[in-house]
């Protein structure tokens, strides 16, 4: 506690209308010291951080940065010297490396860009965070997703940032990205920076934090140093009931081979064959780009598959064809929710029943009591929270979305299911009842192909896991034999 | 408790964007009213068609009687039912701008086919059908070859014009058979329209296919979201076929009423009706960025611009003007659907509103 404080809340409050955001919180973050925020979603966590970049104004309380009040713009905010790194990229893939390091902090001199100056101080912000040795012309977009987080670190540091926040770093970063990026924290850490650290994954705050601090319902509820937790009562400090285990599971019997795959090519995806069971969770492993997604979407017929072929139940499907797979009863569920999965101006009920308009239409007619039977039941069913069917999903929650997708998922004759990452970003309690509706699609009888950025959780949910690497399967683990670490370095080396 | 509060937020920010339709619990004081039609484009512009009428009805004795009031429907007839496949495009994320260049080139060619010796019913058939191959050419460009709606419409609307003007060598086909010319020129009921009765039926039967069928729910999906739609098992292309196909052949049954109002079809017949086509439909509170949208909205806009251009006749004000005002309707429909837009966008990335 000897440092110093660099960003100090004091009583803050802020509501919106019928909510309380941020109730009284209380914080302090300092000088080389990295503070883990947890909660759930709705905690309070992203008001935080809108407060302490600026972007909304606190209804009461004080925040202060190195002893002055926060300024009340973002461009100030970030010019006292704390910057906040987003859940989603913020940079412009068409522009250059140097341009986007610099970008809105360009050196320059009775208006005109200095670019020598420019050059040294972008360099020097790109090799704190370890990205050396490249033409600083090139344009972005030739970066990895994770070389482009690191710049938009490098981009804070330019603008002299000492207070970094992490807003879900790593949600969109492969796994062996997100200990890289462990490890440029640990540095700047080591540099005096203070660091907040936000995350859905529970084991890298234990990996990087010095003290964790759990806000639930917009209040901070308990703050100790790391070592002081254990992982159940991080949870139950952010739950604030039990979860009795973190995966359920049920013995189901095995059941008649419902999908096969025979060396199939398509985009991403090198002479794959495979096969899975009614009734059988089967989980797909790889790194980014190893080809899960590219797998699921050329089995769906979202893309052009070059030859092979899929059966469902011996009836072959199809190639290429959405339309003919949803009939034989595949059926895909994207990883990115709002781009690919959703309507977000559109109701409850209209997301649904998107794509399933054969189960509520008699002669061509929509019968809108149907609808909104069948709306009703998959709300009630899947849990999803909302005050009616007629709400606008892009007003739900990320786990509440993730629900109204595994609805409609569920219906209209599916009885293959593939889930891409489908807890992706989503909070802890509902996940567990999203576990919980894959088990019940696979008690069943469908055969659900799984996908997760999160390893352990494909290996806690599947029967059966194969690995792929660089486009095809490089092996197939049963149940019996799941070893995380085997697991993992098949996927990474072979 | 507080979950249920929030999600009322949540709610509430839902109803206000179907015009607040359900009940609020907010105290009724005046500005709260005017503020709650305001936050729906359609409730907004019918309030706005409804204040005008009041105003014009008193400038001028003329307005409210029966023989304007029928001129007003007629006029607005050829826009309407073009209007009507047109919500259907825009409703898609597209845009139709060849409905007009449609309408003078079906005109046109029915017309001459029926001056060749071809009997009225096969010059309205063939009308249709030319109509539909507009539509159908917009409609493959664009589903089919992907290209961009904007551009594909704006050279098959070039290229009708052309044509109509070569088919016809510049000239106007006059003389045409009653059985024709009666749809857009024929009255019943002592002055009634027919013209306006078919545009009824157009609409109702829009509205039928727009809200009641699986059609029409695919219609707003692929505008809402068109790659979650695709994901979701509709196909994609065959809907977007089908709306430009839909609004070929309205543009064919805008191209008969075309035809009997005038009781020739003209080589510029048509020219313009498109801009007029996509501004009731703009200011009647369907989006140009697809997904929302509805026929309530083009009637009422179409209505708007009918009203407004044949009051501004009434009050001698130069026509120059009338199209100045036309124009800045758009441009205020247009801001106001972006406002409104980024209202919902700002409301849905509140933190608050996006708990659990």
């Amino acid at each position: 506690m000897s440092e110093p404080a660099l960003v100090e809340l004091r009583n803050v409050c802020k509501r919106y209308p019928g909510v309380v955001a941020l109730d009284d919180v209380t914080l302090t973050l300092r000088a080389g010291t990295v503070t883990a925020l947890a909660g759930e979603n709705g905690a309070g966590k992203s008001t935080l951080i809108k407060v302490l970049s600026g972007a909304v104004r606190a209804d009461s309380g004080e925040v202060r940065v190195a002893g002055t009040p926060l300024p009340s713009n973002p461009g100030d905010v970030i010019r006292a010297g704390v910057s906040t790194i987003y859940q989603e990229l913020t940079d412009v893939p068409e522009m250059s490396v140097l341009d986007n390091v610099l970008l809105a902090r360009h050196e320059r001199r009775l208006g005109f860009l200095r670019g020598k100056d420019n050059r040294r101080l972008a360099a020097a912000a790109l090799a704190r965070v370890g990205l050396q040795g490249f033409d600083l012309r090139r344009p972005l977009s030739s970066l990895s997703p994770a070389q482009r987080q690191l710049l938009e670190i490098a981009r804070c540091l330019a603008r002299d940032a000492r207070v970094l926040i992490f807003d879900e770093p790593t949600s969109s970063l492969p796994e062996a990205d997100v200990e890289a990026l462990m490890g440029i924290i640990r540095q700047l850490r080591g540099e005096g920076l203070a660091i907040l650290y936000v995350s859905h994954h529970l084991e890298e705050l234990f990996a990087i934090a010095d003290d964790i601090v759990v806000m639930r319902d917009g209040a901070v509820v308990a703050a100790r140093p790391a070592r002081e937790w254990t992982h159940p009562d991080l949870v139950r400090a952010m739950l604030a009931k039990d979860l009795k285990n973190a995966y359920p599971w049920a013995d189901r019997p095995e059941g008649p081979i419902l999908l096969e795959v025979r060396n199939l090519v398509a985009p991403g995806v090198r002479s794959t064959s495979f096969a899975a069971r009614s009734g059988e969770i089967v989980g797909l492993v790889g790194l980014d780009g190893a080809g899960r997604t590219e797998l699921l979407k050329a089995i769906a017929g979202a893309t052009h598959p070059s030859s092979g072929s899929i059966l469902v139940e011996g009836e072959p499907v199809r190639l290429g064809s959405i339309v003919n797979a949803r009939r034989l009863g595949i059926v895909y569920a994207p990883e990115d929710r709002k781009a690919e999965g959703l309507i977000l101006d559109a109701s409850i009920r209209d997301n649904v029943v998107l794509g399933l308009y054969s189960l509520i239409t008699r002669a061509g007619l929509v019968l809108s009591g149907k609808l909104a039977a069948l709306a009703k039941a998959a709300v009630q069913e899947y849990g999803v929270k909302a005050e009616s069917i007629r709400q606008t999903v892009g007003t739900l929650s990320g786990g509440n979305q993730q629900k109204v997708i595994l609805a409609r998922a569920a219906r209209g004759g599916s009885r293959v299911i593939m889930l891409d990452d489908p807890t992706r970003g989503v909070d802890v309690g509902a996940k567990f009842s999203i576990y919980e509706q894959v088990l019940q699609l696979a008690l069943r009888g469908a055969a659900v192909l799984l996908t997760s950025s999160d390893t352990d959780e494909v290996l806690a949910m599947s029967d059966r896991v194969y690995v792929l690497r660089a486009g095809r399967i490089v092996s197939e683990v049963v149940r019996a034999q799941f070893n995380r670490e085997r697991i993992l370095t098949a996927a990474s080396l072979g | 408790m507080r979950t249920a509060t929030k999600l009322k937020d949540a709610e509430l920010a839902n109803i206000d964007r179907q015009g607040g339709s359900a009940a609020r619990e907010e105290r009724l004081t005046l500005g709260a009213l005017v503020g709650r039609l305001f936050s729906n484009t359609t409730s907004a512009i019918t309030v706005v068609l409804f204040l005008i009428c009041v105003v014009l009805s008193q400038l001028s004795p003329g307005f409210l009687t029966s023989r304007n009031v029928y001129a007003v429907l007629a006029q607005s007839a050829v826009v309407g039912v073009a209007a009507v496949g047109g919500t259907f495009v825009i409703i898609t994320g597209g845009i139709d701008l060849s409905v007009g260049a449609a309408i003078g080139f079906s005109a046109m060619l029915g017309a001459l086919s029926v001056q060749h010796g071809y009997g009225a019913m096969s010059g309205i058939f063939l009308t249709l059908l030319i109509g539909m191959g507009v539509g159908a050419i917009n409609g493959l460009s664009v589903a089919a070859l992907r290209l961009t709606p904007f551009i594909v419409t704006l050279a098959t609307m070039g290229m009708a014009q052309g044509l109509t003007l070569q088919a016809a060598a510049g000239q106007s086909v006059y003389n045409l058979p009653p059985a024709l010319t009666i749809f857009g020129g024929g009255r019943i009921f002592g002055g009634l329209p027919i013209s306006v009765i078919v545009t009824v039926i157009v609409f109702v039967l829009g509205e039928i296919l727009l809200k009641r069928t699986a059609f029409g729910k695919s219609v707003y999906a692929v505008g809402g979201n068109r790659e979650a739609s695709r994901l979701a098992g509709i196909d994609v292309n065959r809907v977007t076929f089908l709306v430009y196909l839909l609004a070929g052949l309205c543009a064919g049954i805008a191209a008969i009423l075309t035809v009997g109002r005038v009781g020739a079809a003209t080589p510029t017949g048509g020219a313009g009706v498109e801009l007029r086509v996509i501004a009731a439909i703009v200011i009647g509170g369907t989006s140009l960025f697809g997904g929302k949208g509805s026929l309530w909205g083009t009637l009422v806009g179409v209505l708007l611009i009918g009203v407004i251009n044949n009051g501004l006749t009434l009050l001698n004000v130069d026509p120059f003007l009338v199209q100045f005002m036309q124009s800045a309707l758009i441009f205020i429909a247009v801001l106001f659907d972006a406002l409104n837009t980024r209202r919902i966008a700002g409301r849905r990335l509140n933190p608050g509103r996006t708990a659990s």
